[in-house]
């Protein structure tokens, strides 16, 4: 059992008898500290979408289905190809793959894992972490080397505007966590 | 199938002594006064709840107050919970399990919502209304009240305004109301001040900057929480205040208010000049009084009461000259980073502003409200959802 909290864009959940695969999540607060968990879910037996929302401390079943290892390929709208180690080819639909497209540039070489269901590859699931170059941010401001201080910038390859601390630079590669879209370090 | 018992039950857990409990109960009467609906109210504190309705009896399993059945949440329940047409858990509360099994079990099963807090943010109109899986195949809905048209509303009586008006009428009411609370030596054109805060420093702050004022300050408080703030200014321990006692200085007279029911506390925010509010309930009777306020939010982790106070001061300020929206926002701002300095700069600096802010006090309620008030708009989400 996870909680709502702990749901990931890619897990797929039992719920009324049915595997819900998540394509997106947004976990928003709600007043005295609890959150409130914003689900969009793909029902795997029917293939219709749904939105619900869930308390953050809800408790949900996610199933553990097959799992590759795999590397991203190319787009072919609408599907995202990945590889496996012995150069299968899987075909997950865009739509399924939700948020974490976002994170998918062509060139990546984070391992991913490809989710099947009755054989077919449903969902992907990237790295907690992922490493990206910051195409664009403004220079930072004087003297600040805090952390504290954030600024936007953009991510090469990707349309992504995440904020970062003040004192990152154009060309810098930083570590961003896929669960929040949140920036965590700057790693050169 | 058996239709449905018609009766709402709504469950609510106190937290903080007035504030949930203080929303649950506002609705459970309006429910009641202007829908004629049979509601049962589940409270699991009725102590702390008979500070608001001093007629309650704290030990009673079952009571009728104003309409309402007020029934004790004790663990086992001491009355069978039956379902109903409608079962609203209040702020998230934790449903207990017999009345999630009861519903289960139900031929017919009642509209289960969860009434969550007051947001401005933007995220509440696409979260209102959405459903949520629960284990056994039953939908529980998120109901988000907020200011939005499209999202789940504001509590807001329908005879409020008017009586409100019919208040602000005549300085005869406030005079009236001081004279029944027991506050002494406030004369009509005297600056009155009602405070209903948390802890913070920047109370202190106002304190000592009314006192070298040229003309009377009064601040009206209730024993509780903001007296933690203002230890150095009283003449006894808090728990050692009573009602109707006054401390005195300098231009500033600190007034012990009594605790007063709900209607009660209205008329005080409509008779004061200023209001200073907490949390959610307050802060919403506080809007309703078409008066100026400070909203000391409720402090969260990560400080992200800070991006709901600014969302709030956003739409508030909407319409506002910027100079005095400015200087509005950072009152409230220093208020809630209990921040002494910048509280008594920016206080001093929106007395330019007093006429403007007063005006926009006034019209606020109207357009906050827009097409409806929560209650009305509950009732009609519950009819589409029972379709």
């Amino acid at each position: 059992m996870k909680t709502a909290h702990e749901i990931r864009p890619g897990n797929v959940i039992m719920f009324n008898d049915s595997p819900w695969v998540v394509q997106k999540t947004e976990t928003t607060r709600s007043g005295r500290n609890a959150a409130i968990v914003k689900m969009k879910l793909k029902n795997l037996l029917i293939e219709s979408s749904t939105e619900t929302t869930f308390k953050g401390e809800d408790k949900m079943d996610v199933i553990i289905l097959e799992r590759l290892d795999c590397t991203y390929s190319y787009f072919a709208d609408p599907m995202y190809v990945f590889m496996d180690a012995e150069y299968n080819q899987y075909d997950v639909e865009a739509e399924n793959v939700g948020d974490a497209a976002r994170y998918i540039v062509d060139g990546m070489e984070e391992t991913c894992q490809v989710t099947f269901y009755d054989g077919k590859a449903i969902s992907v699931e990237l790295p907690t972490t992922i490493i990206r170059e910051v195409g664009y941010t403004e220079p930072a401001a004087r003297g600040d080397t805090s952390g504290k201080v954030m600024k936007p910038a953009k991510i090469v390859g990707s349309d992504i505007e995440i904020m970062v601390a003040d004192f990152v630079k154009e060309g810098d590669k930083i570590e961003i966590d896929t669960r929040t879209g949140e920036f965590k370090k700057r790693v050169n | 199938m058996n239709a449905a018992a018609p009766h709402w039950d709504i469950f609510c857990t106190v937290v903080d002594n007035y504030g949930d409990i203080g929303v649950t109960w506002r609705l459970a009467k309006q429910l009641a006064g202007e829908y004629a609906l049979p509601v049962n109210l589940w409270v699991d504190d009725l102590k702390s709840f008979g500070h608001i309705l001093p007629s309650l009896d704290p030990e009673a399993c079952s009571q009728q107050h104003q309409g309402v059945t007020i029934l004790k949440w004790s663990t086992p329940l001491p009355v069978a919970y039956t379902p109903g047409a409608v079962l609203i858990e209040a702020f998230a509360c934790e449903l207990p399990d017999d009345v999630k099994a009861a519903v289960k079990d139900a031929s017919v099963r009642p509209v289960w919502l969860n009434l969550e807090y007051l947001s401005a943010e933007d995220w509440v109109d696409g979260c209102h209304g959405l459903p949520s899986f629960q284990p056994g195949g039953i939908n529980k809905y998120f109901y988000m009240p907020g200011f939005s048209a499209q999202s789940g509303g504001l509590i807001c009586e329908k005879d409020l305004f008017a009586r409100r008006d019919a208040w602000q009428a005549s300085s005869e009411n406030k005079l009236a109301l001081f004279e029944k609370l027991g506050l002494k030596g406030i004369a009509a054109s005297d600056k009155v001040i009602t405070v209903f805060s948390y802890e913070t420093e920047a109370l202190g702050a106002l304190c000592e900057y009314f006192e070298q004022q040229p003309n009377p300050v009064h601040l009206l408080i209730p024993k509780g929480r903001s007296f933690n703030s203002l230890l150095p200014r009283l003449p006894c321990p808090v728990s050692e205040l009573r009602p109707g006692m006054r401390i005195d200085s300098g231009n500033l007279h600190i007034h012990v208010l009594p605790m007063t029911d709900q209607q009660g506390y209205d008329e005080l925010l409509w008779s004061a000049d200023f209001n200073i509010v907490r949390g959610e309930d307050s802060f919403l009777r506080a809007q309703w009084a078409a008066k100026p306020f400070i909203w000391h939010i409720y402090p969260q982790e990560d400080d992200y009461h800070l991006v709901k106070l600014e969302a709030f001061m956003r739409l508030y300020c909407d319409n506002l000259a910027p100079d005095l929206a400015s200087c509005w926002q950072k009152l409230n701002l220093a208020f809630n980073q209990q921040l002494p300095q910048a509280v008594q700069q920016h206080w001093e600096a929106l007395t330019e502003f007093d006429s403007a802010l007063e005006a926009h006090a006034k019209q606020w309620p109207i357009d906050a409200l827009k097409t409806a008030d929560l209650a009305t708009r509950l009732v009609q989400f519950v009819k589409k959802s029972l379709r």
